[in-house]
């Protein structure tokens, strides 16, 4: 059914890549998605020491929309570039990914994880620098940014490949990032899981480019 | 680097007289330098990539080429074909897809007709009007790309407003 | 036209070696940088330096990429910067006092009109940009502050009314010219919203 949309709507120039492996990525995009939008933010507990009581934090009402709205937004970023099938357009859904993670990590109200997120912040934006470059040589040295053009015609330089896998590095970076800011405690969990999901699709999906072209 | 609670200004002031290895480590676990280390990576990338420069051989069959006539007023953007009936002729990468390809190169609105028409140098602003051949490029064979662009641009708008609202609380 | 093809190797070689210098010393640059907001600017500048990049392609199609890889700086530019204000606890500072000038009281409606007429004119990118300009001007003078979920919501309308163009595009290619319309008109408003938000969004208690 999704197939014969994509084959009957093709979007000129952009055209989708399908393979039994970029579909079982996008299936787990999506089902990440889907749990994205059904499931609710959880309630991290403050024990006191020395008693039983313990306090439930309770997520704001706005901060929870917000991120869970960046969270279905990057799951449907990363289903585009799982499927895309032009260079340019991956770079372009990389760089989406890597805003939509400065936007779910910079939701959390805490110091530390605010200074996390900016730092994170320059690296997205210098890593869309060897992105743009990367599919930029690839288009000039081939003539060609279609990844089933070049499948065939192959002849991608090597610095090409090697400036799309540093951008990609910059782009995808954020679970490193939540790692050291232990956002992973804030509160709004479920929605946090995005950001390693994606990330790890992105990587995947490079990684079947770069063997690809 | 400004709040010295932090745990990473903690890391590097008791990093004097360490090893070698718990320097690096001291390093890598603040987030303030990843920066840093990821500009040194692109570097390195870069240095890689002047040492390969003579093997980026040009390809000539390019997409979209340009076409440079000094003569016709439209003249960088002179794609040929005539508004509204004839296309101009366009080297897409999948011109099948595109069934009706070529006709918003060629178009003018009747404006930028009648600038056309009058002085010489309606080319120089011809990116601006409806038509021509980057509206071609940007709202039909590579449409797709702008629209992730544009999405890109609100979930930015997004996260900037999301956190001046939050400030203004 | 031929020889410049020709040649068109050479070029490209001595280009992309220009080019990858330069990324060399804007990253040197971003390795040695200490301070937070000099890494900012910093980072805006890099941005520049991948353009150049793509500009030596050299075709329609370089002209098409660089307008994608300008917006998504400039986007990020704006999310990170405000993120920076968060962090350093910068967004309660107390409003500076507005330039109190005699002419900003009269001019800018005019010329912010006269913007805005040429922006629709034009259409596209362009002309939201124009138009943007204009509306910006236009609030700077007339210290307003309420209409900024009208330009909000505009905005989100902009955005499917393009989509819808994109979309007639390929169902429909024989409306080509329909779509056309919608697409310059949608990007128009939106961008003129965007910028006029951001021009007006310091500072101000709304």
């Amino acid at each position: 059914m999704m197939e014969e949309i994509l084959v009957t709507i093709p979007f000129g120039d952009m055209v989708h890549y399908l393979s039994e492996y970029t579909i079982v990525l996008f299936a787990f995009a999506a089902i990440f998605v889907i749990l994205a939008v059904i499931s609710l933010p959880e309630k991290p507990v403050d024990i006191a020491f020395g008693t039983d009581g313990y306090t439930l934090k309770e997520t704001p009402a706005n901060l929870m929309k917000f991120q869970r709205f960046m969270a279905i937004a990057c799951g449907i970023a990363t289903m585009g570039a799982v499927m895309t099938g032009d260079i340019f357009n991956f770079t372009l859904f990389a760089a989406f990914i890597g805003v939509l993670n400065i936007g779910i990590v910079a939701a959390v109200k805490n110091k530390h994880v605010l200074s996390a997120a900016f730092s994170y912040g320059l690296v997205v934006m210098m890593g869309t620098v060897p992105l743009f470059s990367g599919a930029a040589i690839i288009v000039a040295t081939t003539g060609t940014l279609s990844i089933w053009e070049l499948a065939v015609s192959g002849g991608v330089p090597v610095i090409a490949k090697l400036l799309l896998l540093i951008g990609v590095l910059g782009e995808g970076m954020a679970p490193f990032y939540i790692g050291k800011a232990e956002i992973t405690r804030a509160s709004g969990a479920p929605y946090i899981l995005m950001i390693h999901v994606s990330s790890l699709l992105l990587f995947l999906r490079l990684v079947e480019i770069l063997l690809t072209v | 680097m400004k709040d010295p609670e932090t745990k990473a200004s903690q890391t590097k002031k008791s990093n004097g007289g360490k090893s070698l290895f718990q320097k690096l480590s001291g390093f890598l676990s603040s987030t303030d330098d990843l920066p840093k280390l990821y500009a040194i990576g692109v570097c390195l990338v870069v240095i890689i990539g002047l040492c390969c420069v003579p093997f980026l051989i040009y390809e000539d069959e390019q997409l979209y080429p340009k076409t440079l006539n000094p003569a016709s007023s439209l003249d960088p953007y002179d794609r040929g074909g005539v508004p509204l009936t004839e296309p101009a002729e366009i080297v897409a990468q999948y011109p099948e897809n595109s069934k009706s390809i070529g006709y918003v190169t060629a178009y003018l609105t009747p404006a930028s007709q009648f600038l056309a028409d009058v002085t010489e140098h309606l080319g120089t602003t011809i990116v601006s009007h409806p038509g021509g051949i980057l509206d071609e490029i940007l709202y039909y064979t590579r449409g797709f790309d702008t629209i992730v662009e544009t999405s890109i641009l609100f979930a930015a708008f997004a996260i900037a407003s999301f956190l001046y609202r939050r400030s203004k609380e | 036209m031929m020889e410049f093809i020709a040649e068109m190797d050479l070029v490209y070689k001595i280009g992309i070696s220009v080019a990858f210098i330069a990324i060399l010393i804007s990253f040197a640059a971003m390795i040695r940088e200490k301070d937070d907001i000099h890494k900012l600017i910093i980072v805006d500048l890099i941005e520049l330096t991948g353009l150049v990049v793509v500009a030596l392609i050299a075709t329609d199609l370089a002209e098409a990429l660089i307008l994608p890889g300008l917006v998504v700086g400039i986007a990020e530019m704006m999310a990170v910067s405000e993120l920076w204000l968060a962090k350093e606890g910068l967004q309660r500072l107390p409003t500076p006092q507005r330039a109190d000038i005699e002419v900003l009281h009269t001019a800018p409606k005019i010329i912010g009109a006269l913007l805005i007429a040429y922006g629709i004119f034009l259409t596209g990118f362009t002309g939201g940009l124009i138009a943007g300009l204009g509306l910006a001007l236009f609030f700077l003078g007339k210290n307003t502050n309420e209409q900024f979920l009208a330009s909000e919501t505009a905005s989100g309308y902009a955005w499917a009314l393009w989509v819808m163009g994109f979309l007639i595009f390929f169902l429909f290619p024989s409306q080509w010219f329909f779509a056309l319309m919608l697409a310059a008109v949608g990007i128009m408003i939106k961008v003129m919203a965007k910028i006029a938000l951001v021009g007006t969004m310091r500072g101000d208690e709304s």
